[in-house]
C-alpha cells in the first residue's frame, strides 16, 4: 500500500508540497525528454527542424493534441536562457496517434506510447551568430492507469555559421514527420441531421481492401469511445459516428482519419469535412470492425471492445468449432484417436454402453480443459509481452519473417522430412494408457496437445481476430475450438454403431499430411511477400535464406554425430534469427504504398543529367527532388507541397517529368550537382520550364501556390 | 439408446460453457448510456455514504446540490486539494454555508487507484481539511455512469427544482500546476453565482480534465 505509506512518510515530514510533485520526485521518471535537431549547424535566416523525443516506460502513454476524454497534450514551454525571438519557434507537428481504451466502452484516450518525436520548425533569425540556443520545459501527463504529471528540462544549443545537416538526428525527425497525416486527397462530409451522423469519405478507387478506418476528432463533438461502424464501396468509406451530448459542429468536422490496411503501416490523412449527404458508392457494404490496431510495439491494450460485437465473436466461435472439427482430420490427431479412442469405442461397444458414455464426457473434458489452458496460457502472453496481436497483425517485419519459416518448417514436417514431438505423443501416451474415466481425459488432453501444433492458418486468422479481444472473447472462441474437436467422440460413445463408418487408419493418412504440406507452403510464400512489402526485397531475400539453412539444419542433424547436431543447431539458430535481424530495418522515412496519397507521378523516375536532357528533348518541363530520408525540411516539402493532390493533378496536367535525386546514401553525382548549384545540401529543388536549359532554383521551404504557379506559370 | 442423466447433463453443461462465456462476454460490453444533459432534470440516484448513510438525490429537493468526482491519488485532484490555495475546500466551505448541498462521488472499483474504505474517506476529509456535505461511495460506478462522470475532477450542479444546470471542468485550465488556479475562471463558482442571482447559467457545459474515473 505505497500510497498509504507515502501519504504518511509526506505527514511526517511535514511536507506541504503537492503531493503531485512529491509523487514525482519520489519515484523515477516515466520518461525521458531530449531536444533533437537536423543540423548541428545553422545558417542565419534559414529555417530547420528541431523535435522533441520522448522516449516511455513500457505501459505508459502521452497524449495526441486531442487527449480524448481524459488526459492532457504535452507541451514545449520556452524558458530564460532562449535566444530566439517570438515565433520562432513553431509548433509541433503531431504523429499519427492511436487509440488507447481507458474503460472499455466508456473512456477513451488518444495518445502514443514507446517512443514519439514531436517535430517543430525553428526559423533561425537573419542577423543571428554565435549561436542559437533553446532552453524549455516539456510539460506532459503520463498516465499508466494512474497519471503522473512529469516535466523534463530540455535544451538545444546550435553554433551559428555552414549549415551542416546532422545526418542521424535528421533522419529521426524524417522519419517522425513522415507519420504526420498529410492532407487527406479526396472528399469528405459529414451529416449530423440524424443519430448516429455519418463521415463520408470519398476517395475514387475507394481504400485498401480490408482497411479499418477510424476518426480521431480535434474537437469534442463525438463520443470518444463510440465505436465507429464503418461502411465501404468503389468510390470511398463512410463511418458512423455517435455525437457527444453536447455534440455540435459549426461548419466543418476537422480531425485525422487513421487507416489500417492489413499488411501496411497505419497511415493518416487530415480531413475538414463540410456538412453533406453520404457520398454514393461511399457505403456499398458494411465492414466488420477489427480490433484497433495499436500499431507495432504497443502496449498491451485491447481493441475497442465495441469494435468487435458479440454477433462476430459468435461467427469466429462458430469458425472455430468447425475448425475443430477439421482438426479430427489433421494427421496429427487422427492416429491418436484410432489407436486410442477407436479402440476405446470397439472394446466398449461390446456391451459396456455406459461405461462407454462417461469415457466420451471425460475425454469431452480433457479437450476443454487442454484448450482452457492454451486459451490462458495465449492471455498469459499476451499480458507478460504486451504482444497484443501475435504478429497476425502482419505489420512487423521480423514477426511475419519467423512466422513465414515455422510455416516453412510445418510444411517440411508434413511432408514427412522429420520426425517431432515423438516425446510429446510418448508422454501424453503413457497417461492415456491409463484405463478408466482418467485415461479418457489423458487421451482428451494428449488429442489436444498433438492436435496443437496442426492449428493450420485457416485457425491463425480467427485467432488472429480474437487475440486482442477482451479475455472472454478468446476464451470462448478457444472452447468452441475444443467443442468441436471433441463433439466426434462424444457422438461416438453416445452412438457406438457409428465407428464402422469411420476411416481406418492406413496409408492414405500419410497421403493426406502430406498433401497438407501445400498449403503450408503457400502460406509462406504469402508471408514472404508481406515481408517483403514492410522490409524490402533484401529482408525478403534473408528469409528465403534462412529457409535454406533450414532444411540444412535437418540435412545436417539427420546425419548423425555429435559435432554435426551441434553445427545444425547453430544453422538452425541462424535460420530463423538472421532473417529476423536483417527485417529489423527502420522503415524509409517514406514507405511508398503508405504514405503516399498520389503515387502516380511521385518518384517516377531517378533523376541523371541525362535523364534531364533526355525529358527536356521531348518538351516536358522538369522538376527535379534533391532529397533524402534524413532530411526533416524534405519529407515536410513532401507532406505540405508535393504530395497533395493540387500540386500533383498540376503536374499531371502540364505532363511535368518528376525527378528524383535521393540523396540518402553518399552519391558523388548528385553531391557534384548540388555543388554546382551552390548548395551546401538537400533539399534543392529545380526547375525547368519546357524549353529551358538552365534550372531555377527553388527556395528550400515549398509551398503549393509557389509550385502550382511555376507549373501553370 | 439409454442416456444416463448424469452424463447427458454433464455434456450438456460442456456445450453450455460455451453459450455462458459468449453470454458473459456479451453481458461485459453493454454499454450504460448517460442521460444527464444541462436544462433537463438530474438523473435520480441513491448512494451510501462513508458514514454509513443511504442518502438519495431526492433528500435534497428545494437545495442546490453539488456533485464532486474525486480520486485522491490522481494529480489533478491533488492540484485542487493543495493547500496553499486549498481551492477545493474554500468552495466546499463557502457552498455549504450558503445551503448549499456539497456531495464528493468517488467512483473508483475496489483495487483501482483513489478507491477508498469509509474510514479512510473520513480520515481524507479531515487531513485535507475538506467539507464536504457527504462523501458518497460508489463503487459499482453507477452513479458516475448514470451521469457521465469522465474524470476527476468532474463538476455537476443541481437547481432547487432538480435540474441539471452545469456539467464540466471545475476551471478554465487544463493542467496539474497549482500556480494555474489563481489564473483560470472557476466554472463552478460561476454557476452558483448565476443561480444566487436568478440567472441562467452562462457557461452550462464545458470539457472537464483529469484524470479519468476508475470504473
Amino acid at each position: 500500500m505505497t500510497g498509504l505509506f507515502r501519504r504518511l512518510a509526506i505527514a511526517a515530514c511535514g511536507l506541504f508540497l503537492a503531493a503531485g510533485l512529491a509523487e514525482a520526485q519520489m519515484e523515477d521518471r516515466r520518461a525521458e525528454g531530449v531536444l533533437i535537431a537536423d543540423h548541428v549547424s545553422v545558417a542565419p535566416g534559414s529555417r530547420v527542424y528541431a523535435a522533441l523525443k520522448m522516449t516511455m516506460d513500457e505501459g505508459w502513454h502521452i497524449y495526441w493534441r486531442n487527449a480524448g476524454d481524459a488526459g492532457l497534450p504535452p507541451q514545449l514551454i520556452l524558458k530564460e536562457g532562449t535566444t530566439l525571438p517570438d515565433g520562432a519557434v513553431g509548433d509541433f507537428l503531431w504523429p499519427l496517434p492511436h487509440v488507447i481504451p481507458v474503460v472499455e466502452g466508456e473512456i477513451m484516450d488518444y495518445g502514443y506510447d514507446d517512443e514519439v518525436v514531436f517535430a517543430f520548425p525553428v526559423t533561425v533569425p537573419a542577423d543571428a551568430s554565435g549561436e542559437i540556443r533553446i532552453v524549455a520545459e516539456a510539460d506532459y501527463l503520463i498516465c499508466e492507469s494512474i497519471c503522473i504529471p512529469e516535466t523534463a528540462d530540455v535544451s538545444l544549443s546550435l553554433p551559428v555559421g555552414e549549415p551542416i545537416e546532422d545526418a542521424a538526428g535528421g533522419a529521426e525527425i524524417g522519419q517522425w514527420i513522415a507519420r504526420v497525416p498529410a492532407a487527406f486527397g479526396g472528399e469528405a462530409r459529414f451529416d449530423d441531421a440524424v443519430t448516429p451522423w455519418t463521415l463520408s469519405l470519398r476517395q475514387p478507387g475507394g481504400f485498401p481492401e480490408g482497411a479499418q478506418i477510424r476518426f480521431f476528432p480535434f474537437g469534442h463533438e463525438i463520443s470518444h469511445p463510440a465505436p465507429q461502424h464503418l461502411r465501404a464501396g468503389p468510390e470511398g468509406a463512410t463511418l458512423s459516428l455517435t455525437p457527444d451530448q453536447f455534440g455540435q459542429v459549426e461548419e466543418t468536422l476537422a480531425g485525422v482519419i487513421r487507416i489500417d490496411a492489413p499488411g501496411a503501416e497505419p497511415v493518416g490523412y487530415e480531413i475538414a469535412a463540410t456538412r453533406g449527404e453520404v457520398f454514393a458508392g461511399t457505403a456499398d457494404k458494411d465492414i466488420p470492425l477489427a480490433p484497433t490496431s495499436t500499431g507495432a510495439g504497443s502496449s498491451a491494450e485491447a481493441g475497442d471492445p465495441a469494435a468487435l460485437g458479440w454477433e462476430r465473436i459468435a461467427t469466429l466461435a462458430f469458425f472455430a468449432f468447425i475448425g475443430g472439427l477439421i482438426l479430427n482430420l489433421m494427421p496429427c490427431v487422427l492416429p491418436v484417436l484410432s489407436m486410442k479412442a477407436i479402440g476405446m469405442v470397439q472394446a466398449a461397444a461390446t456391451g459396456h454402453a455406459g461405461e462407454l458414455k462417461s469415457h466420451g464426457v471425460w475425454y469431452t473434458a480433457g479437450v476443454l480443459v487442454s484448450f482452457l489452458a492454451l486459451g490462458t496460457a495465449l492471455l498469459a502472453v499476451r499480458q507478460a509481452t504486451g504482444f497484443a496481436t501475435l504478429g497476425f497483425q502482419l505489420q512487423h517485419a521480423p514477426t511475419v519473417a519467423v512466422l513465414a519459416l515455422v510455416m516453412f518448417a510445418v510444411g517440411l514436417w508434413l511432408m514427412g522430412f522429420f520426425e517431432l514431438g515423438m516425446s510429446v505423443q510418448n508422454l501424453g501416451g503413457g497417461l492415456a494408457a491409463k484405463s478408466g474415466a482418467a485415461g479418457a481425459f489423458f487421451t482428451g488432453v494428449l488429442a489436444a496437445v498433438v492436435g496443437a501444433p496442426c492449428v493450420g492458418p485457416f485457425l491463425g486468422a480467427a485467432l488472429g481476430a480474437v487475440i486482442s479481444q477482451p479475455a472472454p472473447a478468446v476464451i470462448a472462441v478457444f472452447l468452441a475450438m475444443g467443442f468441436g474437436m471433441a463433439l466426434p467422440f462424444l457422438v461416438l460413445s453416445f452412438v457406438p454403431g457409428l465407428h464402422r463408418l469411420l476411416p481406418k487408419p492406413g496409408k492414405w493418412m500419410d497421403t493426406l499430411k502430406q498433401a497438407f504440406a501445400f498449403p503450408m507452403f503457400l502460406t509462406a510464400a504469402w508471408l514472404l511477400s508481406v515481408v517483403a512489402g514492410l522490409a524490402g526485397a533484401g529482408a525478403a531475400g534473408w528469409t528465403l535464406a534462412g529457409a535454406t539453412a533450414l532444411v540444412f539444419a535437418v540435412w545436417l542433424g539427420r546425419q548423425g554425430g555429435a559435432v554435426r547436431r551441434g553445427l545444425a543447431i547453430v544453422a538452425l539458430g541462424a535460420a530463423f534469427i538472421y532473417p529476423a535481424v536483417q527485417a529489423n530495418v527502420p522503415e524509409a522515412a517514406i514507405s511508398g504504398s503508405s504514405q503516399a496519397a498520389f503515387t502516380g507521378t511521385y518518384g517516377e523516375a531517378a533523376w541523371s543529367p541525362e535523364t534531364v536532357v533526355e525529358k527536356l528533348a521531348e518538351g516536358r518541363p522538369v522538376f527535379v527532388d534533391f532529397t533524402a530520408s534524413w532530411c526533416a525540411s524534405c519529407q515536410v516539402n513532401k507532406l505540405t507541397t508535393l504530395k497533395t493532390r493540387k500540386v500533383q493533378e498540376a503536374f499531371t496536367n502540364a505532363d511535368v517529368a518528376f525527378l528524383v535525386a535521393d540523396f540518402t546514401q553518399k552519391d558523388p553525382l548528385i553531391s557534384e550537382e548540388l555543388k554546382l548549384r551552390g548548395r551546401a545540401g538537400v533539399p534543392m529543388y529545380l526547375w525547368y520550364p519546357a524549353g529551358a536549359s538552365e534550372p531555377q532554383i527553388l527556395p528550400e521551404l515549398l509551398t503549393q501556390e509557389l509550385v502550382i504557379g511555376l507549373v501553370e506559370g | 439408446m439409454i442416456l444416463s442423466r448424469r452424463n447427458f447433463s454433464l455434456a450438456a453443461g460442456m456445450a453450455a460453457a460455451v453459450a455462458l462465456t459468449a453470454g458473459a462476454l456479451i453481458a461485459s460490453t453493454a454499454e450504460a448510456a448517460p442521460s444527464a444533459a444541462p436544462g433537463s432534470m438530474a438523473p435520480a440516484f441513491t448512494g451510501k455514504t462513508s458514514d454509513g448513510e443511504t442518502i438519495s438525490l431526492k433528500d435534497f429537493a428545494g437545495k442546490t446540490v453539488v456533485l464532486e468526482w474525486s480520486n485522491d491519488g490522481c494529480p489533478f485532484v491533488k492540484k485542487h486539494y493543495s493547500a496553499p490555495p486549498s481551492n477545493m475546500q474554500s468552495l466546499q466551505k463557502s457552498a455549504v454555508s450558503n445551503d448549499i448541498v456539497w456531495l464528493t462521488v468517488i467512483s473508483s472499483r475496489p483495487g483501482s487507484q483513489g478507491h477508498v474504505s469509509p474510514e479512510e474517506a473520513n480520515e481524507l476529509t479531515a487531513s485535507r481539511d475538506a467539507a464536504p456535505s457527504h462523501v458518497i461511495l460508489d463503487e459499482s460506478g453507477d452513479i458516475g455512469r448514470l451521469y457521465g462522470a469522465k474524470t476527476t475532477p468532474h463538476m455537476f450542479v443541481v437547481t432547487p427544482e432538480g435540474e441539471l444546470a452545469y456539467d464540466g471542468a471545475i476551471d478554465s485550465i487544463a493542467s496539474a500546476r497549482v500556480n494555474d488556479i489563481a489564473k483560470a475562471d472557476n466554472y463552478v463558482t460561476a454557476a452558483l453565482a448565476n443561480l444566487a442571482a436568478g440567472e441562467a447559467v452562462a457557461t452550462p457545459v464545458t470539457k472537464p480534465y483529469g484524470c479519468a474515473v476508475k470504473y
